[in-house]
């Protein structure tokens, strides 16, 4: 294999499933490139990623603050009726002495939920505005070393589990916050499963980079 | 123009891009962050991270995981016994999901964890046809699920705290959190490409 200089690699890609090389094609607007061999997706070609990005970010972090003000769930136990919001969940952990736990997830179902958002906002956003050559990396490093210990999906399931655990203490509701968070749940997997981070340092580079060498 | 070996070609791990290369000093073009730097200690550190999560698996499944306190009347569940309180009560879907999360996904996560670790050094099922990224891509995307458990039993814990009835988190609920934690932290820091260069 033959290149003019390194930075020629930025047309190849490596399946992140099973490490196939590929190189990179130019694809129509909206499709997506698959691995050849398991079938994985490499890349997507979206002309609006960015609008689409700031959109979705936007909303998801809309949700999430609702999400985190109102009651998760409400239970009528022996005539006195209790509720939860996430940050009570968390914080109660912290009242019981299990320190750890509660770091655990404080950063897990909080922090990082909330980090993913507002980088992904400010990514998007400095693509849009054609600046920030330097932040944009910076945060993107960020970004993908946070994005697998983000667990808001799994703590919705657990809802769910302690949902059917908590049937025979007494009368349950649902409260907002549980919508709310199915919500952002929702964007959360599509926006970390849907757009890579080599998507959008794809995009930086034709953005930011090209920009740079007029 | 420079000629480069398809097979010298590696991709970052944090950010996706195709580097060469080149031994020990690997820094990646676009992120310049490190790729791998440990090369004489390569899987040491995935070693120390399984044997803590490891360790930390036994006193979560000996210690109770949930405290229950019902008009005076005490009552501690383990994980396993947990389960079974659930199975017996006829919420099989929930049963199975805490079964699958808590004890079978920990336990498969060690074995191939330990597997992966252990036939990048030895020729070990070589010449058997294991997918060995597969195998690796399944403990990553499945790993996290495992702490379902320990988010259930906040969330019951801070809900309910009546003067009467009470839950409580147990001991097994910290050791278990950890266990989850280094496992997750064991895949992070496992070496990608040491499955390549033993296939």
């Amino acid at each position: 294999m033959k290149l003019e200089n390194e930075n020629d690699l930025d047309n190849f890609i490596i399946c992140h499933k099973c490490f196939t090389l590929h190189e990179e094609v130019a694809i129509a607007d909206g499709s997506k490139a698959c691995c050849r061999k398991c079938g994985y997706i490499l890349y997507r070609y979206d002309s609006k990623l960015i609008d689409y990005g700031l959109a979705l970010s936007f909303t998801g972090l809309i949700f999430f603050i609702i999400a985190n003000f109102f009651p998760v769930l409400k239970i009528d136990i022996l005539g006195s009726e209790q509720f939860i919001t996430i940050p009570k969940t968390i914080f109660s952990l912290f009242e019981n002495q299990f320190y750890i736990v509660g770091l655990i997830c404080l950063f897990f179902i909080f922090i990082f939920p909330l980090m993913i958002f507002l980088i992904n906002i400010m990514i998007f956003s400095m693509l849009k505005l054609q600046r920030g050559t330097k932040l944009t990396k910076e945060l993107l490093i960020i970004l993908s070393h946070i994005i697998p210990w983000s667990m808001a999906d799994i703590f919705f399931i657990s809802i769910l589990v302690a949902l059917v655990k908590l049937i025979s203490f007494g009368q349950i509701h649902i409260g907002i916050s549980f919508w709310a968070l199915m919500v952002f749940v929702l964007i959360d997997i599509y926006i970390t499963k849907n757009i890579h981070i080599s998507e959008i340092w794809m995009l930086r580079k034709k953005v930011l980079l090209s920009k740079d060498k007029d | 123009m420079i000629e480069v070996d398809e097979s010298k070609l590696i991709r970052c791990p944090i950010c996706d891009a195709v580097n060469i290369d080149k031994g020990k000093k690997n820094r990646c073009r676009r992120c310049d962050s490190a790729i791998y730097h440990h090369r004489n200690f390569s899987t040491e550190k995935s070693w120390a991270y399984l044997i803590t999560a490891m360790i930390a698996y036994i006193p979560a499944n000996l210690y109770p995981m949930l405290v229950s306190n019902a008009f005076g009347i005490r009552d501690e569940s383990t994980i396993i016994g947990g389960v079974v309180i659930l199975w017996e009560h006829g919420s099989y879907p929930i049963a199975a999901i805490i079964f699958f999360a808590s004890i079978i996904i920990p336990v498969m996560k060690f074995l191939i964890l330990l597997y992966l670790l252990i036939s990048v050094k030895y020729p070990l099922g070589k010449d058997k046809k294991v997918n060995k990224h597969k195998l690796y891509y399944v403990t990553e995307v499945v790993g996290p699920w495992s702490m379902i458990d320990v988010f259930v039993v906040a969330i019951l814990a801070a809900l309910i705290h009546l003067s009467s009835v009470e839950i409580l988190a147990g001991t097994a609920a910290t050791a278990f959190a950890i266990s989850v934690f280094f496992t997750l932290l064991a895949a992070h820091a496992f070496d990608e490409r040491l499955i390549k260069e033993n296939r």
